[in-house]
Formats: C-alpha cells, structure tokens, sequence
C-alpha cells in the first residue's frame, strides 16, 4: 500500500515538474480579454497551460512593486502593468523585466504608435509590449437621455453637458446624474479633462512640474462647474458600477476600455448603451484625450522567457485576437494595423448596433501625448487631495489650488516648478 | 598535609543557556534589530531615485515641511483625541453591565461584544463600505426612512473620518471592555459593601471606588489604544481608501505609499520614526500622568 502510495506521489510530482504553466497577472476584464487568446496560443504551444489570474488593478501594481524588490520573487510569467505607472518599474528596478529585444521584439517596433512605446522603453531596452489605448469617450444610456429630452449631437462642449445634466436632473428629480465622479478617491476626471487641453503633472520631459499651467486651470474650473451644477453622482470605482447596474447614472466619462466593463457588469443594459465623443472644454476644442491602457512585460524570474513572449506577441499582435479583444471586451487596440480595419465598421450590439470603435478610435491621431514619469503616484496622490479640496471650496481660485499642488508635488519630487 | 588542587570549575556548561537561547535570538537580530537599525541608517539616505546617496537632512527635512505628512499627523491626533477617550468610557460602560448581578446570559452577552474581533479585517471592512454605501447603504436608507438628510460618508471629509471612528468603535470597545471587565473583578466586593452601609449612591461608589481602583488597568488600555491608533491602517485603508483627498489618510497609511508606491524608503523609514519616538512620548506621558501616583 505505501509503496503504491509513494510511486503515485513520484509521479505526481514529476508530472507538476513537467507541466508547462504560464501565470498572467491582470485586472478585471482583461481577464477574459487575455483568456480569450489561450487556445489560439496552446495551438502553436500544445500542452503549455496558461492561468490568467484577475488580482486588481491597484494590487497588481503593490504586488508587482514588492515582487520586483524581493528580485522577482512570487512574481508571474507575464505582467499587465499601466502606461502611466511603467516607468515606475524601469527606474527603480531596471533588471526586474526582460530586456524583450533580447527574445526579438525590435521588430514589433513598427507595429505599434510610438507613443505607446514613449512610456514602454528605457533607453534602447524595451520592456513591455503595447496593450490597449485609452482614448476618452461618453458613454450613455439611450434610454435615459431619451426620457430626459437629450440630444447628445446637441452636447459639443462640457457646458453643454452642464445643461443636458440640468435636463436630467429635472426630468428624473435628481434621481439620476449624468456621471460619477471619484472626488477624493482618484483625480481621473481632472487628468482626462487636462489632457484634453494638452496639460499634465509634468512636462514632456517629466523635468518640470507643469500642474499650475493654464490648461490644467481650465481643466479644474470645468470639473467645478459640473461639480457645482449638481450633475454628477460622486462614487469611486465600486459606486459607480453600483450606480451604473441602478439605472442611477446616466452617462460614464472614462478610457473606451471602460464601455468593456460596463459590458461586463450590466449585461442586462444591452442594447441601452451608446458612444459619444467627450465634450471639448471650449466650442471647438479638442474632442480627445487619453486614460490609462497597458502593456505586457516578462519579469527576468520567470522560467519560461520564450513561451511568455510567444503568449504576448500572439495576444497583442495579431489581428484576429486583438479585434476580438476589441468586439467582445470593448479593449482598445493599440495595433496599428487594425486602424484602417473595415471590421471596426461594425455595429456593436450592446451599443445599440452603433459603429463606436470607428467612432473611438478616429480620435486616437487627436490625443495629446504624455510623457511617463517614475513620480506619477506621488503627483497622484497630491492632486487627489487638492482637487478634493477645490471641490469643497478650500481654494479661493483653481490657479490657487493649482499653484499649491505645484508645491507640493516639486517638494515630493525635487522637481522645479515650470514658469 | 596535601590539598587537593580545586578542579576548575567547566566553562562549557555556561554556554547551554545561550545555546538554547540561540533559536530565539537569532530570529530577533534578524527580524527585529536589524531592520531596526537598518532603517534608521536608510532615514538618513535620500533613496527618491538611484542611485541612492547619503544625505542625513533630506528625509528629516521633508518630514518638518510635508504638509502632507502633517496632515496624517493631524488626523492620527484626532482620532487619538476623540475616539480613543469615547471608546474607552462606553468600554468601561459595558464592563459595569456585563460585572451586573442583575445581567442574565453574561457569557453571550461578553461574546457578542468581543466578536467583532474574531471577524477578519477585510470581511468587515466591505460591510462597513456597504453600510456607509451613499446611494444604496443601509445607515443613508434609515436616515431616509426618519426623515432626516442622508451623508455622502465616504466621500466628503468630516463624514468619512467620523465612519473611520464608528467602525474603531464598534471593533474595539469589546474587547477593551472584557480587559475592564478584569479589572473590575478584582475589587473586593467588601469595600462596596462598606460604602453602601455608609449610604454612598451608586454614583459616589463609581466615582470614590470603581475608577481609582480600575486605574491601572484603564492606563494600560489607554496606552494599547493609543499605540493602536498611531499603527491604524487597516480601516482608512479599507473602508475609506485614505480618503476622499486625504481626509483619513494616518500616518501609517501615509507611510506605506511613501515605501511600497512610491519606493521612497528613506522617507518611509524617516516617517517610521516619527510614528515610533510620538507613541514612546504618549505612553511616558501616559504612565507620568495616570499611572505616577500608583507607585509613590
């Protein structure tokens, strides 16, 4: 009996050891986005198992960070980090990532805009492969508008927004608000809203902090005027998918990978949903700006280099998995060969059969490029504050709360402050 | 006349204790004195971006001018000053009824209010999310349901510190009422006797009998409470994500983004500190203050 016991566990063993496994660490839905590829990917690798496991987008980063200052310890095969939160990685940890020219990935360099790659490479290294885009876009309830007598080819700018809010706010009693806004929890409205007007934390060359500009002025006193109106819910990441499921919030400001998990969490809303273009911040102002998007990167530890790198090119360049990534789970392609793609004519059921990727990504050539920077999270962390601040009326003026957050944010950084 | 020569006595035998000891002692160099000193020599490196360099006033100098720091710093207080004092009464409160003659089902009674403790941090920090929920919590439906105006909790300053204080409160108060409740037992039941033979009110032997004689162990849930508060983390981090813009960020959470987001451990390290030298300052002033008299 033991010994029968002893050979099953020998061969147990042995068949752990022999087993292929590639883990993949990722948040909401680019767990079934990146699921979606794996047998596409086990048909040029048979018998290699992938295991993509949905950890959390602020947890994945932690974890990401911890793993790379324990060497790489407990770290994945294959990496999903944010554009925005890349360089991070590469300037505290330069050797926790694979060099990826060293398994051929200078030849993807054509295949993608170059400014994805901006936040992806340090030097000549290439550390992560482009993922999706976060080109920014409304997206709104049909039904909701309707009620309320919306016509959102009526809405150009966001004072126009103000008053379709007005309208919603009228017909439904205040029962329903036109979007939700993350006031102290994230600053992301007022990044995307910057954005639009060409401005951020830092300037292109992440050497001086550039908040106190004008732009971003703009940017805050808009994200007042909605705030004061009364035309946004107020709700961090939870709340608004609470408020979304509720028939509560009417519209949602965010990335177009946002349009994937309302997908995801309000199946019941298809065919109610519809894509417009975010309101330009003065009449004919830009229409387009940018959240967040993602890379895949092969942390140095994992064991299997070659086949981490084929799940990734496999996942993100190739046109079949990627269009379904976009149609299924509403992720932007950051391929540039898709772009001109007649398939992203097609009507998306869910959006009411409207073209919205056409739609979407016909903006991307509009949106203003921003620089990484390793001090992203300290400005982060600043704004979030001083734009909670500024919502509650602590600063006479947004140049005043701006010209604060410049302070701080150059204390924390030992960054001048721009003139 | 022969003497025999004193055997010299064998030194090898001293050396069991400390090899018995080794175990223990090892793991507390490793774990406890090294990082210890370690981070005490990294508050004085300025560790923002590589390479690192030695430069003692970068991280204390930050600390004195981070308005952000003294922001947590300010919050911290605050909970120390309002909460810790709140619980501590409503503790000894609830000690005194479940102490009752006239309490039945005391031990269900002392369980249930020590079961807050037994639940998992994370568990019971989604309920309160829900719970302080804005549009569709159970606290904000009540407040409806009695007419009076619902709170935006957990995303409006002055609400969401008071949410990190109820849920303090609720966790908490239990367990320093059971540790009180200790306390209380060991009073010799004669001197109430002898009081109220004398004709004191209830109120006078609280007041002339009960507290003097709890006070040392009061001190010591005060000082576990206050250390308590200068560690808190796991609430404001749970339930309230240090916000909205800071408004429950303590200095322990502050701590944490400075090491393990933004990977400034010189800073973190210098914020450890200052965390560590404020409790070492409250509990002397505790012990001066409350406990001195006990021992003169």
């Amino acid at each position: 009996m033991h010994r029968i016991l002893a050979i099953t566990f020998a061969a147990l063993a042995l068949a752990f050891a022999s087993a292929q496994t590639l883990t993949v660490w990722v948040w909401d839905i680019n767990k079934p986005a990146l699921e979606s590829t794996i047998d596409s990917f086990q048909s040029m690798h048979p018998g290699v198992e992938v295991i993509v496991e949905d950890i959390g987008n602020q947890n994945a980063y932690d974890r990401g960070l911890a793993g790379c200052a324990a060497g790489g310890f407990g770290m994945p095969d294959v990496y999903l980090v944010e554009n925005n939160e890349a360089e991070v990685f590469w300037a505290q940890f330069p050797d926790c990532f694979i060099d990826l020219r060293d398994l051929g990935a200078s030849e993807l360099l054509p295949l993608f805009p170059a400014f994805k790659w901006a936040e992806l490479t340090a030097g000549e290294a290439i550390h992560a492969i482009p993922y999706d885009s976060g080109p920014t876009a409304i997206f709104y309830r049909r039904d909701l508008y309707e009620q309320a007598g919306i016509d959102v080819n009526a809405i150009e700018t966001w004072g126009d927004f103000i008053a379709a809010g007005q309208a919603m706010n009228a017909a439904t009693d205040g029962a329903v608000k036109m979007g939700t806004v993350a006031k102290g929890a994230d600053d992301e409205w007022f990044r995307m809203l910057a954005n639009q007007a060409d401005c951020f934390y830092f300037d292109d060359d992440a050497s001086q902090v550039t908040v106190a500009q004008s732009g971003c002025v703009l940017a805050l006193e808009t994200l007042k005027d909605l705030y004061d109106a009364d035309v946004l819910a107020v709700g961090g990441w939870v709340e608004q998918i609470q408020l979304i499921q509720n028939s509560a919030a009417a519209s949602a400001f965010f990335g177009s990978w946002y349009g994937g998990v309302i997908q995801a969490e309000a199946p019941d809303q298809s065919g109610m949903w519809g894509v417009y273009l975010t309101p330009a911040l003065e009449s004919g102002g830009v229409r387009a700006s940018n959240l967040g998007g993602s890379a895949l990167a092969i942390p140095a530890s994992t064991a299997h280099p070659e086949l981490a790198y084929d799940f990734v090119v496999n996942a993100l360049a190739n046109e079949e998995n990627q269009l379904r990534i976009l149609f299924d789970y509403g992720l932007t392609p950051s391929l540039l060969s898709l772009l001109d793609s007649p398939a992203l004519d097609q009507g998306v059921e869910y959006f009411g059969d409207q073209a919205v990727w056409s739609l979407i990504l016909g903006t991307l050539g509009d949106v203003p490029a921003v620089a990484g920077t390793a001090f992203f999270q300290e400005a982060r962390e600043v704004m979030i504050g001083v734009v909670n601040t500024y919502l509650d009326g602590g600063f006479a003026s947004a140049q005043a709360a701006l010209d604060q957050a410049a302070r701080q944010i150059s204390q924390a950084t030992g960054l001048p402050i721009a003139d | 006349m022969t003497t025999t020569p004193l055997r010299p006595r064998r030194p090898r035998l001293r050396l069991a204790p400390y090899l018995f000891l080794t175990p223990f002692l090892a793991a507390f160099a490793v774990f406890w004195v090294w990082p210890i000193g370690y981070s005490l020599f990294l508050s004085f490196v300025n560790t923002r971006t590589r390479p690192w360099r030695f430069d003692p006033g970068f991280n204390w100098g930050r600390l004195v001018n981070d308005s952000a720091f003294w922001d947590a710093f300010g919050n911290t207080m605050l909970i120390l000053a309002l909460q810790v004092p709140l619980m501590l009464a409503l503790a000894v409160a609830l000690a005194m009824a479940f102490d009752s003659d006239l309490l039945r089902l005391k031990g269900f009674y002392r369980f249930a209010f020590f079961a807050p403790l037994v639940l998992g941090a994370v568990p019971y920090s989604a309920v309160f999310r829900l719970i302080f929920n804005a549009d569709f919590g159970v606290l904000n439906y009540g407040l409806g349901a009695l007419g009076l105006p619902t709170v935006r909790w957990l995303f409006e300053s002055t609400p969401a510190l008071v949410t990190i204080m109820i849920a303090l409160t609720w966790r908490w108060t239990g367990y320093n009422a059971i540790i009180l409740l200790s306390g209380l037992q060991s009073i010799p039941r004669a001197l109430y006797e002898a009081a109220r033979i004398d004709g004191a009110s209830a109120w006078q032997q609280f007041w002339g009998i009960t507290l003097p004689l709890l006070r040392p162990v009061l001190l010591f849930t005060f000082v576990l409470s206050t250390i308590g508060t200068l560690q808190l983390f796991t609430e404001p981090w749970l339930i309230t994500n240090t916000g909205p813009g800071g408004a429950t960020e303590t200095l322990v959470t502050y701590l944490y983004k400075q090491g393990f987001r933004s990977f400034n451990f010189g800073y973190a390290s210098a914020i450890a500190y200052a965390v560590a030298i404020t409790a070492a300052l409250f509990s002397i002033l505790q012990i001066r203050l409350v406990g001195g008299r006990d021992n003169g």
